[in-house]
């Protein structure tokens, strides 16, 4: 099990979390390469369909954050 | 202009010639992409002021992430090439050549019509104080340092250590309230600095929060003052969390002998010592002017308060003692974010004033390619992949990527740029894209945050529609943060580009919404913030109305007898609305109702009745100033004996020296009457500096009077603290009661009598008054048919909500709308007309562009999906959708593109799939989520 490396969608809210993404570049912080961004204009737009589709798509979490 | 300082300004109002040293910077900012090379090879370690000194920065740096413009910049006091000609090292490292050791200073002038002053602050150095040996204990830090330790980007990453060598996580720590505030024997500022209480109970309870419940926080202090909006019910909250208050000035600290705790002696409630062990200390330090802006302001020949802060009218708020010079943020006084932005909307509205026969006078005309018509091609994706250098190009394998992008559906161009943001490159991608026919086009490269408006900048200059565009964050998102992998870095890249090109592929051109804004503004409310928003739009050039609902300007201000500054203020209320009444761009409409509003920014209707007669208004802005009233107390003997008055009652009673006043040879001044109650949780602002002003008055008067003010905590804020001082000099006692313990009012033989409980002597306190005068709460008016009209949220005590609370406090979500005075909360006169001239400013930034472009990423309904649920229309935070009226669709939502912010809410809460999201719609979202494996 130590091998397992989950993969993650994350669903970005353009205005807060995925401009903290950007920042923790800006200050090179180091994190494991596991989750690929989608970029929405709001948490208000995630849908139900999202998570559930990422989920189908073969994706061990998804990560909303706003 | 960075690095820059005045040198001086000569001229007069309209006609200044401003100085201005141009320090060297030593970084060509045209070249410089920030992308941090140069400090990762800087040899010199600096102590870093951002972080209060708690770590080291490079001597070239950039003072934080966020700054603006985010472009390195030399110390030239620490650069070892700089000081002592060796090193060079960031030259050699820097990719695109921005180091310049040359670089000169360089002096230039100016010729400006209004200056805006906004020079700031400095936090009080405790230094000074042995008393708080600051100095002497690591565990004994400013609040600003604290600030530092409990934020993410702090050097702590926001996990509250010690300062000692330990770094232990404290578990008792302690706030002294007042360091360098209201104290003349030691450091001489005097005033209150306003904004300490608040940061300190904010500071324990985020470090509660970081650190878990168990946390002990203790805040020493003297005086709660908690007066800003939702501040009160904030420190409510903080006692329910856990946080202590201790009223008391700690005077002694000693270290516990072989640990790093401190012990402190203190002077509890009732009179005891004692002594408690805290392992932190923060010293909640006052704000100051720093020494270079007084002199600043002699070399500008502006004069300051006893404070150092620039001196103004109590009806001027922000104007300066020279004309054409207004201030703006701590320079008037040590004040929060909100009123900041207040005085900042304010100054820059009073300057414009000046300046608005010249408006527009020096723009330019932006240059325009036509848009080429894509519709019905299939996709020619272009995609461009950047190095950033080696920020992209060092981790990530970008010729691989492009190579791989070619290989994605669609795709029929890639390359890979050095530098895509630089010139030569985007006449590159212009001249590529018209070549190859391109109709989409994905950029990898650093962040759309930043780097979206030059790209799609690019992509209009080739004729494109700028939404045919998707930017891939290859940089801070990847190279950045995964240098040590390589590999998945360049794995993860071409994922993100598969994303982004499954994207584009199904993006459409996109129209802008384009909208007249009608150029007349209409204010609700003849008081003085609405009077003072009036001015200022109509000596910028609009016409302006003013609707007052009764038969006289003034409001609440007309009962008020003078100004701590000793201003008259009916006389200036006078003079204000001459100023009105006699100003021709203005239109008073007396005893006038709004019945009905209808319509949306730039574009409003109303209904009003003027004088029993329907009137009609259209406006293209509203400013709501509505304004409040004093509560009507129903305790304290209030209506059942004629001696016991309203504190405007008693403005009155003084204006007229009537013999309830003269004759008194006692009077008692009660505070926080209706207010910081269960029932109405919040301070009234303005009752403690009006109350200590009238007891002082009448011992002027009468300076053998026995004037009593019964207070709960002294809210004096910033400079209004010396009359505080004032009174206690004057003989005025100041007796404290509880909310458990009010004072209690009877009337015994005929005289009235008073039982306090004097928490000083440990018992009870009878007075006999001949007068007493109740601070009684203010609340606003009821104006619930206007909220609905505009769709204006109002919070639980029935003032407005604003756009945001510390960054937009003069104006709506709903756009096109804006808030001024008593109507947004309690406020003394000097606040009110700021917020008002702050309102007039902020909306004449819309009024001045007379036609708006709004995004063309907004929502859509396709009516024939839409089942008419109306779900849309309730989630909608900025009123966007409404039910169509007439035409084929009546009945079904439609959404004004101009109102919608592009959130999404709708999209995803509409049951019947009927919302599109243009740029953001549900196939592009899947498409991205489908793509996210190879």
């Amino acid at each position: 099990m130590s091998e397992y490396e989950p993969k993650i969608v994350s669903f970005l809210c353009n205005w807060c979390s995925y401009g903290a993404a950007d920042l923790a570049g800006v200050s090179r912080f180091q994190y494991p390469d596991n989750f690929r961004v989608i970029r929405i204009p709001c948490t208000g737009r995630m849908s139900p369909k999202f998570f559930l589709s990422a989920l189908r798509e073969g994706a061990d979490a998804v990560w909303v954050s706003g | 202009m960075t690095l820059s300082e005045v040198t001086s300004i000569s001229g007069e109002a309209g006609n200044f010639e401003v100085e201005v040293l141009k320090k060297p910077r030593y970084v060509d900012m045209n070249k410089c992409i920030a992308c941090g090379a140069c400090v990762e090879k800087c040899p010199k370690k600096v102590d870093n002021d951002y972080n209060a000194g708690l770590n080291k920065r490079k001597a070239i740096y950039v003072e934080y992430d966020q700054a603006v413009p985010l472009k390195f910049a030399i110390d030239a006091e620490n650069c070892i090439k700089l000081t002592k000609g060796k090193c060079g090292l960031c030259e050699k490292t820097c990719p695109t050549g921005a180091i310049n050791y040359d670089d000169k200073p360089e002096t230039v002038k100016l010729n400006v019509g209004s200056v805006v002053l906004a020079p700031g602050f400095k936090a009080f150095d405790p230094s000074v104080f042995d008393t708080y040996q600051y100095t002497k204990f690591p565990n004994v830090v400013t609040a600003l340092e604290f600030e530092r330790l409990l934020s993410a980007s702090g050097p702590t990453l926001g996990h509250l250590v010690k300062q000692s060598k330990d770094h232990e996580e404290p578990k008792k720590v302690a706030f002294f309230q007042c360091i360098g505030s209201r104290d003349i024997n030691r450091c001489d500022n005097g005033y209150c600095s306003s904004v300490c209480c608040m940061y300190a109970i904010k500071e324990a309870v985020i470090a509660k929060e970081h650190s878990g419940g168990d946390l002990d926080c203790a805040i020493f202090y003297m005086d709660m003052r908690t007066h800003g909006k939702d501040f009160e019910r904030y420190y409510e909250k903080a006692k329910d969390d856990g946080v202590r208050f201790v009223r008391s000035r700690v005077h002694t600290i000693n270290p516990v002998p072989e640990t790093n705790d401190l012990e402190v002696r203190y002077v509890d409630d009732q009179g005891k010592i004692q002594t408690e062990v805290f392992n932190m200390i923060v010293l909640s330090v006052g704000l100051e002017i720093d020494g270079s802006t007084i002199e600043l302001a002699k070399t500008l020949n502006i004069e300051l308060t006893p404070g150092n802060f620039a001196q103004t009218g109590t009806f001027t708020p922000v104007q300066t003692s020279r004309k054409g010079i207004v201030a703006s943020g701590a320079f008037l006084g040590p004040r929060d974010i909100p009123q900041s932005m207040v005085d900042a909307s304010a100054a820059a509205g009073v300057a414009g004033e000046g300046l608005a026969p010249v408006r527009g006078t020096m723009l330019k005309e932006v240059q325009t390619t036509p848009e080429r018509d894509v519709f019905g091609e299939a996709p020619r994706i272009g995609v461009f992949v950047c190095h950033c250098g080696i920020n992209i190009g060092g981790v990530v394998d970008v010729p691989s990527v492009a190579e791989y992008a070619k290989t994605l559906p669609f795709v029929e161009y890639t390359a890979d740029n050095m530098f895509s943001c630089s010139q030569d490159t985007q006449d590159k991608m212009t001249q590529i894209i018209k070549e190859q026919n391109l109709n989409r086009i994905v950029v990898a490269a650093c962040t759309p945050k930043t780097h979206e408006p030059l790209f799609q900048e690019t992509l209009m200059a080739a004729g494109l529609n700028k939404y045919m565009f998707e930017m891939v964050n290859i940089r801070n998102q990847d190279s950045w943060v995964h240098k040590e992998s390589p590999e998945k870095a360049t794995e993860k890249a071409m994922d993100l580009v598969r994303m982004g090109v499954a994207k584009v592929a199904l993006q459409n051109p996109l129209a802008e919404a384009q909208l007249q804004v009608g150029q007349t503004a209409m204010i609700v409310g003849g008081g003085l913030s609405g009077m003072a928003a009036a001015e200022t739009l109509a000596l910028q050039g609009y016409e302006t109305h003013i609707i007052e609902k009764s038969d006289r300007l003034g409001g609440n201000a007309l009962k008020l007898y003078k100004t701590p500054k000793g201003e008259v203020i009916g006389d200036k209320v006078a003079e204000l609305v001459e100023s009105i009444n006699s100003n021709d761009k203005i239109k008073v409409h007396l005893n006038t109702t709004i019945e009905n509003v209808d319509g949306f920014v730039g574009n409003f209707k109303a209904r009003l009745k003027e004088n029993g007669e329907e009137a009609f208004l259209d406006h293209g802005i509203a400013v709501m100033a509505t304004g409040g009233k004093a509560y009507t107390p129903d305790e304290y003997m209030y209506g059942n004996d004629p001696r016991v008055l309203t504190t405007l009652e008693m403005d009155e009673k003084m204006k007229s020296d009537d013999s309830l006043v003269k004759d008194a040879d006692c009077a008692v001044f009660i505070q926080c009457v209706g207010s910081r109650e269960p029932e109405r949780p919040y301070c009234s602002r303005v009752c403690c500096t009006h109350s200590v002003d009238n007891a002082l008055e009448l011992k002027r008067r009468k300076p053998d009077m026995n004037v009593f003010i019964l207070y709960r905590d002294i809210r004096t804020y910033g400079e209004k603290e010396y009359l505080y001082k004032e009174a206690r000099d004057a003989g005025v006692i100041f007796v404290r009661y509880d909310l458990e313990n009010k004072p209690k009012v009877s009337v015994d033989n005929g005289n009235l009598k008073i039982v306090v409980k004097d928490h000083v002597l440990n018992r009870d306190l009878e007075i006999e008054p001949d007068v007493i005068s109740l601070a009684t709460a203010i609340v606003p008016n009821t104006v619930n048919d206007l909220a609905q009209f505009y769709k204006l949220p109002m919070n639980d005590d029935g003032f407005f909500i604003e756009a945001h609370a510390k960054l937009g406090p003069s104006e709506f979500a709903t756009d096109g709308v804006f808030l001024a005075g008593i109507a947004h909360y309690p406020k003394p006169i000097e606040e009110a007309i700021a917020q008002g001239k702050a309102a007039a400013s902020r909306a004449i930034t819309l009024l001045a562009r007379k036609e708006i472009f709004t995004s063309g990423q907004v929502a859509k309904v396709d009516p024939v999906l839409c089942s008419s649920c109306g779900i849309c229309v309730n989630v909608c935070p900025y009123s966007a959708p409404s039910f169509k009226t007439e035409g084929p669709f009546a009945g079904k939502a439609e959404i004004n593109p101009v109102l919608c912010k592009g959130c999404g809410l709708c999209v995803a809460s509409c049951r019947s799939g009927a919302i599109h999201h243009n740029g953001f719609d549900n196939d592009q979202i899947f498409s991205q989520i489908f793509a996210v494996n190879a």
